[in-house]
């Protein structure tokens, strides 16, 4: 520390006629300033222009909300009429493409496969409703699930038998085919049991059954291979003729008994293959008695995972069937491209009738490419009493949709085709419009309650503050459970839930600045001029609070637009086809991003952007509204940052 | 002390009746959903006449049992709240019995009476007809409790420590990190983070289950079905502990006991952990408290989006369109009630034992 005596030195050697007293012969107190004065709210401003993140965000915001206002309007996609041709479509977004991901290939998880769909080169199977064409070979992956159906698709497992009802005592199950012995040497029933469950009681009889009869071959009690001579009992026919017919019967005393065998067969020394072998679905398939129940257990079933070509799929020319409807409805709309002459009706060019191949062939930009023909006549489903054809025909669906070339749906489309980028923004529009509305109640709402509690203060401040008490402690559930009951889903429930108690967190900020200043001598000298309880709530004390009370407000649109997302998730808000109008000005679609995410709910396995966009859209627009609404508190009332 | 207890116990019975009679009045004046099949309904018929509800008659006369047979709803009329059941049912018959509820003001003294005198808290109507809906709930409520319980124990702590060492490197990168990451998840609805976390561990990388395992799962998948719901549920009161945790603690940094404390020579640890620490937890406790409320009903969509059996999915199921089960919804409503009001009463009198500095209601 430099003490006085160490400086004093550097004082007394500096030179006394550089310094001037300033006061000696002006007053510098009647100076004006020459600065500008900065207002409450400018002040505000610069101090919210100074964090440059909190800037930052609010940009990001001010972008998000022009692009839900814009988008809707100025989007050449579809977002309104269903068209089922484009839906689901994956993300496909230009440039980005080119590294390899959401590039429009849609990627197939846990589909059945056809065993009839064989691919030879790669060796994979693949499922129907795909077009080998579409898929992308190398990706194909082909694994086995379990599977308890009685189906083709599942191969190997067991059977389980059980008895149906505690009535029952047996049980039968037939073989669907019959066979027929060479000779009556070397031949033997052979049946595999995996396990018995019962008691001593529980055995299985095998018969063989020809010409109506029923012979018994054989009991089993346990588990393991069991083989039997069929023509050890004497009284089974054997000319060379008979055909057999195997049959199954289980005794057992109730319900818990079980036999679970997993194949039946009928081998003949002489030859190599069994004569007959039943295992997995052909055992399965046994005719079952009405006393009986057959069961599978550990069967295989085949899935495939692979990518899809979805738009070369969607996009593709394909043979279709055009009802008249959809037949010239696309003729109206390509009259020149088609050569379409309404006048000349179904004869005109080119004309489905005709037998050369050329005079079926559109030209070039029409979206049907050629014709293969018509239906006869049907009965027109609209118009009873008429009829009309169906038209075969080969359609160029990209152009019949509308698209020159390949489109670019950068969110994916919905599964009724809708465009999911701009159904995003006009999900969006639609959160913060409500967000909005409910926002000017509460806030109207907030801004009277809270004044009054406020400058009145006393008895009805208490009471009033009794009141909101009571209102903010019922609980969400509450309010939901009385709404939705008494008037149903839809935006009022919504909004009026919204309402209930929204307005109360605006009353008791809007209160506590009229306690701050209603005591002031401004006030109070306005009063003692005479100014009535309006003029001094609405012009003096209003005024001062006001920066606070933005903030609250502000801070407020978020919060709604979460609760609307989380109602309209759970199905409570509002939903699809529903559009409403707010005070006959604004018109709003059903659609929000509670709504979006509801929809993506049951399709988060293989087509997780339905998802994942609506949510990094509203997650973006929770933190950049929360960061604009911290950074606005911090503007208006410096002491308050840091804290919440 | 003793008489502010009593006058905030009170006040807050007085809330609580009110709004559970509030909701009780109201849903029974909206149109009646009875149990769909005919015994099921019969029998909620007959236990709604026992509990003192409804009042049954028989009704012989010739033309209004005409009436009633003709009438194409002639064994439920809901719009009038009168239920005629037909006996038997099939084919014209000589006498219905008819049940008819009594005024709501009645149902209303009679409900108070049956919950105070036999904690009857009436029968579900469809989600389990006939069953008593405090059975119905003391089914569910474990596994809610269960889930929010972890999720308290999970968060605590780690909001804690986030924001202990965000206060104690201020403005350094740690506390940028952790100050990025709390306006992160305090602004991303609890339900948007479930969905993110399942569509990542769940359906791309495979890690955890995507739906909570059913009751009779084995093993690990017991525990593995536990993690996706209690992070969905913490993230975002992780991210509020550690905010007003990084506050409190920066605030009582700076003060001047705090200084005091370190110029009669504790260590800066010794100081922190004895002072500062002990300081900042007063406004944190009432906090954590209020966010179990928080917690659990943030579990109602949790426990939809993740199939989990708990209060807030009997209560959705109860909830759904045109198949009310309105005494299941009073009854699940009363729990999320009695349970919110029960902090706030805490909260009001933990105040006073957190910090003794602050009497609460005392004359000044």
């Amino acid at each position: 520390m430099r003490l006085y005596d160490d400086v004093k030195k550097d004082y007394d050697s500096l030179d006394k006629a550089s310094f001037e007293p300033i006061e000696k012969d002006k007053k510098i107190y009647d100076k004006k300033f020459e600065t500008k004065p900065i207002g409450y709210f400018k002040d505000a401003m610069i101090r919210f222009s100074r964090n440059r993140t909190n800037v930052v965000a609010s940009v990001i915001l001010i972008i998000l909300i022009l692009l839900a206002v814009f988008v809707p309007v100025l989007t050449t996609k579809n977002y309104t009429q269903q068209q089922t041709q484009l839906a689901h479509l994956p993300p496909r977004v230009p440039i980005i493409s080119r590294l390899g991901f959401m590039d429009g290939t849609a990627t197939v998880a846990a589909q059945t496969i056809n065993p009839d769909n064989y691919n030879e080169e790669f060796d994979v199977f693949y499922p129907d409703n795909y077009f080998p064409e579409y898929i992308l070979w190398e990706t194909v992956e082909n694994y086995y699930d379990s599977c308890s159906r009685i189906s083709e698709i599942c191969v190997g497992g067991e059977v389980v038998l059980r008895l149906q009802s505690r009535a029952a005592t047996d049980m039968t199950i037939t073989a669907r085919n019959t066979f027929t012995v060479a000779s009556t040497t070397g031949i033997a029933v052979n049946i595999d049991v995996v396990d018995v469950i019962g008691n001593a009681n529980t055995e299985l009889e095998v018969i063989l059954e020809t010409g109506g009869n029923e012979y018994v071959i054989g009991t089993i009690t346990s588990s393991g291979t069991h083989s039997f001579n069929p023509f050890d009992n004497e009284d089974l026919p054997d000319s060379a003729f008979t055909s057999y017919r195997i049959k199954l019967r289980m005794f057992a005393e109730n319900t818990d008994a079980r036999f679970i065998l997993s194949s039946v067969s009928v081998t003949d020394d002489a030859l190599d293959d069994p004569i007959v072998e039943h295992s997995g679905f052909a055992l399965a398939n046994y005719q079952v008695s009405a006393t009986g129940l057959i069961n599978r257990q550990n069967a295989e079933i085949m899935r495939a995972n692979f990518k899809y070509l979805a738009y070369e799929s969607a996009l593709r020319e394909a043979r279709a069937t055009l009802s008249s409807t959809d037949y010239y409805d696309i003729m109206e709309e390509y009259p020149d491209e088609c050569l379409w002459d309404p006048d000349e009706g179904v004869g005109g060019m080119p004309n489905p009738d005709a037998t050369s191949v050329h005079a079926r062939l559109f030209p070039e930009e029409c979206p049907i490419i050629r014709t293969t023909g018509r239906s006869s006549l049907l009965p027109d489903p609209r118009n009873p009493g008429e009829f009309v054809y169906d038209y075969f025909v080969v359609i160029d669906y990209k152009r019949a949709l509308g698209f020159d070339e390949t489109p670019y749906f950068f969110f994916g489309t919905t599964n009724a085709g809708h465009d999911l980028f701009a159904l995003t923004w006009v999900a969006l529009r639609t959160s913060l419009l409500i967000g909005l509305v409910v926002a000017v109640i509460n806030i109207t709402v907030g801004i009277i309650y809270g004044s009054i509690s406020g400058y009145y203060g006393g008895k009805i401040d208490l009471l009033m503050e009794r009141f909101s008490e009571v209102i903010s402690r019922i609980p969400w559930l509450v309010l939901l459970s009385i709404f939705y009951a008494l008037i149903g889903p839809g935006a009022l429930t919504l909004i009026l839930i919204l309402i209930v108690s929204g307005w109360i967190g605006v009353a008791s900020v809007t209160r506590t600045q009229f306690y701050r200043y209603k005591g002031r001598e401004y006030v109070l000298a306005s009063r003692t001029l005479g100014a009535k309880d309006s003029r001094l709530i609405f012009r003096h004390i209003l005024p001062n609070g006001i920066g606070t009370i933005i903030t609250a407000s502000v801070l407020m649109i978020p919060g709604v637009i979460f609760t609307e997302a989380a109602l309209s998730y759970l199905g409570f808000g509002i939903g699809h086809g529903q559009s409403f109008k707010l005070f006959g000005l604004l018109e709003l679609s059903g659609v929000s991003i509670g709504v979006l995410l509801a929809d993506g709910r049951n399709e988060m396995i293989d087509k997780p952007y339905l998802t994942l966009f609506p949510a990094i859209i509203i997650s973006i627009l929770m933190i950049t509204f929360n960061m604009f609404g911290n950074a606005l508190r911090d503007a208006f009332n410096p002491s308050l940052r840091g804290s919440e | 002390m003793l008489r502010y207890t009593a006058v905030r116990t009170v006040w807050i019975l007085v809330i609580l009746v009110t709004i559970l009679s509030m909701n009780f009045v109201i849903l029974q004046s909206a149109p009646e959903y009875p149990p769909p099949t005919p015994d099921d309904r019969d029998m909620y018929y007959d236990r709604q006449v026992a509990d003192g509800y409804f009042t049954v008659r028989v009704e012989r006369d010739e033309e209004i049992v005409r009436a009633i047979n003709e009438s194409d709803d002639s064994v439920y009329v809901r719009s009038e709240r009168n239920y005629y059941q037909r006996n038997p049912r099939t084919g014209p018959v000589e006498f219905y019995r008819i049940y008819e509820p009594v005024p709501i003001a009645t149902q209303y003294v009679r409900w108070v009476g049956n919950i105070v005198t036999e904690w009857n808290w009436g029968y579900s109507t469809r989600v389990a007809p006939n069953v008593p809906v405090f059975e119905v709930l003391m089914s569910r409520i474990p596994i809610t409790m269960q889930l929010n319980l972890l999720a308290l124990f999970f968060y605590i702590p780690i909001g804690f420590a986030l924001g202990i060492v965000a206060a104690l490197r201020k403005d350094g990168v740690v506390d940028n990190l952790v100050t990025l990451f709390v306006m992160i998840f305090i602004s991303i609805p609890s339900f948007v983070v479930m969905l993110f976390l399942v569509l990542i561990f769940g359906y791309q990388l495979e890690w955890l289950p995507t739906q909570f395992p059913t009751a009779d799962a084995v093993g690990m998948v017991r525990f593995t079905g536990l993690i996706l719901p209690v992070l969905g549920l913490a993230f975002q009161p992780i991210a509020s502990l550690t905010r007003v945790t990084r506050a409190e603690l920066t605030e009582v940094l700076t003060s001047e006991f705090l200084l005091l404390a370190r110029t009669k020579g504790l260590t800066r640890p010794q100081s922190i952990v004895r002072h500062a620490m002990r300081n900042s937890m007063v406004p944190l406790v009432p906090g954590i408290i209020f966010s179990f409320v928080g917690l659990l009903s943030g579990s109602v969509i949790i426990e939809t989006i993740y199939g989990i059996p708990g209060t807030g999915r009997v209560f959705i199921r109860a909830m759904a369109l045109n198949n009310y089960d309105y005494n299941l919804i009073l009854g699940t409503t009363a729990f999320y009630t009695i349970i919110g009001l029960f902090a706030v009463l805490l909260v009001d009198l933990s105040y006073g034992i957190v910090d003794p500095r602050i009497r609460m209601g005392a004359k000044k």
